[in-house]
């Protein structure tokens, strides 16, 4: 994948290839549009893992006697703790709970992130005046992925507008017929689906990402 | 394993805040009323004793920490390998992405090579950087009808990967098997 902000053309020879100049935020829109990000549970399963083995390694070090024979032999519990909460009850009690409500609060926090759907925004329309136009989502959703089951080679469409109502995007999912040609299914779905429904919603840009699916064949012919 | 992540995040997440609500609870019930000899939901007292008579050179200390860093070994390779496995097709425009997984990728070029009359059945295995063809012909594959048979299903998938644009090019793969018997 080239980071280079200009325009792919289909065309693999002939003309040299059109070079439009595109803002690479679109690009990047465009991207992120292709599915439900998970960089952030990733993110937390990696740190989360690094933290336990740091902290399986450092017992496994210290059980083995590397900080020290003596330090090995010493409970796990140390008498020295338990001195020093028993000396300090306080702060050890409040050490302990806001410890106990920080776990909380992540924890909940990572669960609800986790299983949170993904947000499908309404769109606003410029209207004059005091008035204010929404459309919904899934009436977005709808309008394109009829549309694009008139294109030729395709077999089922489906879409989703997809980010957040400032920066929206379209994730539109084509089902392809055997026969069709993906290039021209392409090109076909920008002009007469994506620009129409760009220029209705009266927006400025609107990236998409299309993911290809086959449509499944008729069942073949039985013959005895 | 994306589909594990999603399962184990909300999970872990519970997890995590159970634990605190105990240890705030635990510490709370401790704190009001001193003379309770055990815990409200967890035995810490019996916890306690126990640990104050396990040393750190235990073997039982020992397992656990070895468990402890297997797990965490077990959580980064999930959240590494848990990425999309998508191949991305040139789009005719920069703001369009276009996507397909290496399962339809496979199916494509299972449906073409299979149009053949040459082929009798065909195995298709794809991911970013490479497709691997495994074909079923009749004749020997070692023999002239073999190389005939490799050269027109190359060409046949190479026809495909110009009709579909994939950002990368992956490399084909062409096995051939054969299969005995009347054709």
């Amino acid at each position: 994948m080239t980071s280079e902000p200009t325009a792919n053309t289909l065309d693999p020879g002939g003309d040299p290839p059109k070079r439009v100049p595109v803002d690479p935020a679109l690009r990047r829109r465009s991207r992120a549009a292709v599915a439900r990000s998970y960089v952030g549970d990733r993110v937390v399963a990696v740190v989360v893992g690094l933290l336990l083995i740091a902290a399986g390694v450092a017992v496994v070090l210290l059980s083995n006697g590397v900080f020290g024979v003596g330090r090995a032999a010493r409970p796990v519990l140390d008498p020295m703790i338990v001195d020093w909460m028993t000396a300090n009850p306080m702060a050890a009690r409040l050490i302990a709970i806001a410890s106990g409500i920080v776990l909380t609060v992540l924890g909940l926090v990572w669960a609800a992130r986790a299983v949170r759907p993904e947000p499908h925004p309404d769109l606003p329309v410029e209207a004059g005046g005091d008035t204010e136009i929404v459309v919904l989502a899934s009436a977005i959703g709808d309008a394109v992925a009829e549309q694009a089951l008139g294109l030729p080679g395709v077999g089922k469409a489906r879409a989703r507008v997809v980010g957040t109502t400032r920066a929206p995007a379209l994730r539109v999912t084509l089902w392809l017929a055997d026969d069709s040609h993906v290039a021209d299914v392409l090109e076909a779905l920008q002009t007469r689906v994506l620009a129409p429904a760009k220029e209705a919603l009266g927006l400025p840009a609107l990236p998409v990402a299309v993911r290809l699916e086959l449509d499944n064949p008729p069942p073949p012919p039985r013959v005895t | 394993m994306r589909v594990l992540l999603r399962l184990l995040a909300p999970v872990l997440g519970l997890a995590l805040a159970a634990a605190g609500v105990l240890l705030a609870i635990e510490v709370i019930v401790g704190w009001t009323r001193p003379g309770e000899a055990t815990g409200v939901l967890v035995p810490w007292p019996d916890w306690k004793s126990a640990l104050e008579a396990t040393t750190w050179a235990d073997p039982a200390v020992l397992g656990t920490g070895f468990g402890i860093a297997v797990v965490g070994l077990l959580l980064v390779l999930l959240g590494l390998f848990a990425r999309r496995s998508d191949i991305t097709v040139i789009a005719p425009r920069a703001d369009m992405t276009v996507t397909m997984s290496p399962r339809v990728l496979a199916r494509l070029v299972g449906q073409r090579v299979r149009r053949s009359d040459d082929v009798a059945s065909a195995a298709v295995t794809a991911s970013k950087g490479r497709i691997t063809v495994t074909a079923t012909g009749w004749g020997d594959p070692d023999g002239e009808v073999g190389a005939a048979l490799r050269s027109s299903v190359e060409g046949t998938v190479a026809a495909l990967l110009d009709d579909v644009p994939l950002t990368r090019r992956p490399r084909v793969r062409v096995r051939l098997a054969e299969l005995r018997g009347p054709r």
